[in-house]
C-alpha cells in the first residue's frame, strides 16, 4: 500500500499561484528549541564526527555550545508528524502555493548561515514566495518552480540564517 | 588548518558514503521530513523513481561532512549553494569530490572573516553528477 502524501497541497492554477508572489507568511516558532540529541541524530545519520556536534566542552569553548549542523536548518522548523491536534502539520509556504502538480521534488538550495546556531537557540521561521515559473517540461514530468525565502531569526532577534529554495511542482509523467 | 598557508586551488580528499535503506529511513527520523518518497518505495515508484532516495538535508550535510572534516572542526559552513540534479537512491554510493577554489578575507565586517570557497560535486557510484555544490567555509582568523 502506498502511503499518501501527509503533506497538505494546495490545489490551483498557475494564475491562482501568481497571487501568491510576494506573500510572506506569519512568523512561526519551533515547537522546541535546538537540542543535543536532534543534533547528534542528525549527525549519525550523515556519518559526520565533528566535534562540534558531540564533544560538549569543546563545542562550548568554540561555538558556545554543540553546534547546529548546518545542513539540518529546515528540519528545525519541520513540525513533527502528528501533533496532539489531530491536524495535519503546517505545510512549508511553498506547498501551500496552489497549482496543479500532484508531488514535488528539491531543484536548488541556497542557504547562508551569518551566525551559528547552537543547542537551546529557539528558532522562528518567515517564509516568503519570491517567485512561480510558468510551466516547464522537465525529464520527471510537467510543473512549475516555486522558489521561497525563508529568513530564520533566534529568541533576540538576531538572523542566524536564510535559504533561498527551489522545488519543482509536477505531475508526474513522460514529457511530451 | 591555517589560513595562510593553504595555497589554491587545493584538491580534497575523495569520500565516499555507502547508503542502505536504513540510511534513507534515518534521514526521515533525523529530519522530521516524512516526504513519502524518502520511506516508502512504492510510493518513490509510483513518482517514477528505482526507491527511495535521501533528501536535500542529507545531501548538503555530505557536503558539509566534506569540507569540515578536512577544515577541522573550528571551521564553520557559512554559505552552502547546490543543485538538485539526480537523486542518491538506497543502494547507492554517494561519492564526493571537493576541491577549495578561492580564499578571501571579507573586511566588510569586524573582525574580518578568512574564507575559503570550495566546490564539491556529489556523484554516485555510477559516476552520474547528483549534485553540485558550492560551499564557503569560515576559519578562525
Amino acid at each position: 500500500m502506498t502511503t499518501p502524501i501527509s503533506y497538505r497541497l494546495a490545489f490551483g492554477t498557475y494564475e491562482d499561484a501568481l497571487r501568491m508572489v510576494g506573500v510572506t507568511s506569519e512568523p512561526r516558532t519551533a515547537g522546541t528549541a535546538v537540542s543535543a540529541s536532534r543534533i547528534q541524530m542528525f549527525a549519525a545519520t550523515v556519518r559526520d564526527g565533528n566535534r562540534s556536534y558531540w564533544d560538549a566542552e569543546f563545542a562550548a569553548r568554540t561555538w558556545g555550545g554543540l553546534l547546529a549542523p548546518p545542513a539540518l536548518l529546515m528540519g528545525w522548523l519541520t513540525p513533527p508528524p502528528w501533533e496532539p491536534t489531530g491536524r495535519p502539520p503546517v505545510s512549508a509556504i511553498a506547498l501551500r502555493v496552489p497549482l496543479p502538480g500532484t508531488t514535488f521534488i528539491n531543484a536548488t538550495n541556497e542557504a547562508e548561515f551569518p551566525l551559528p546556531i547552537v543547542e537551546g537557540d529557539l528558532l522562528t521561521v518567515v517564509e516568503e514566495v519570491v517567485s512561480v515559473s510558468p510551466e516547464k517540461h522537465t525529464k520527471l514530468g510537467v510543473g512549475h518552480f516555486v522558489e521561497t525565502l525563508d529568513t530564520f531569526t533566534r529568541h533576540d532577534g538576531a538572523v542566524v540564517a536564510t535559504n533561498r529554495n527551489t522545488l519543482l511542482r509536477f505531475t508526474p509523467g513522460t514529457p511530451s | 588548518m591555517n589560513w595562510e598557508e593553504i595555497s589554491v586551488p587545493f584538491d580534497l580528499p575523495e569520500v565516499r558514503d555507502e547508503i542502505s535503506y536504513q540510511r534513507v529511513v534515518m534521514n526521515s527520523g533525523a529530519t522530521w521530513d516524512y516526504f513519502p518518497g524518502h520511506f516508502d518505495p512504492a510510493y518513490a515508484e509510483s513518482q517514477g523513481h528505482p526507491t527511495i532516495f535521501v533528501n536535500t538535508m542529507h545531501l548538503a550535510g555530505f557536503a558539509d561532512r566534506i569540507a569540515t572534516d578536512w577544515a577541522e572542526p573550528d571551521s564553520r559552513v557559512v554559505r552552502r549553494k547546490m543543485r538538485l540534479a539526480g537523486s542518491i537512491y538506497a543502494g547507492d554510493t554517494m561519492v564526493g569530490r571537493g576541491r577549495v577554489v578561492a580564499k578571501r578575507c571579507d573586511t566588510t565586517v569586524d573582525p574580518p572573516r578568512y574564507l575559503l570557497d570550495v566546490q564539491i560535486d556529489v556523484t554516485n557510484q555510477r559516476g552520474e553528477l547528483c549534485c553540485p555544490v558550492e560551499l564557503t567555509l569560515q576559519l578562525p582568523g
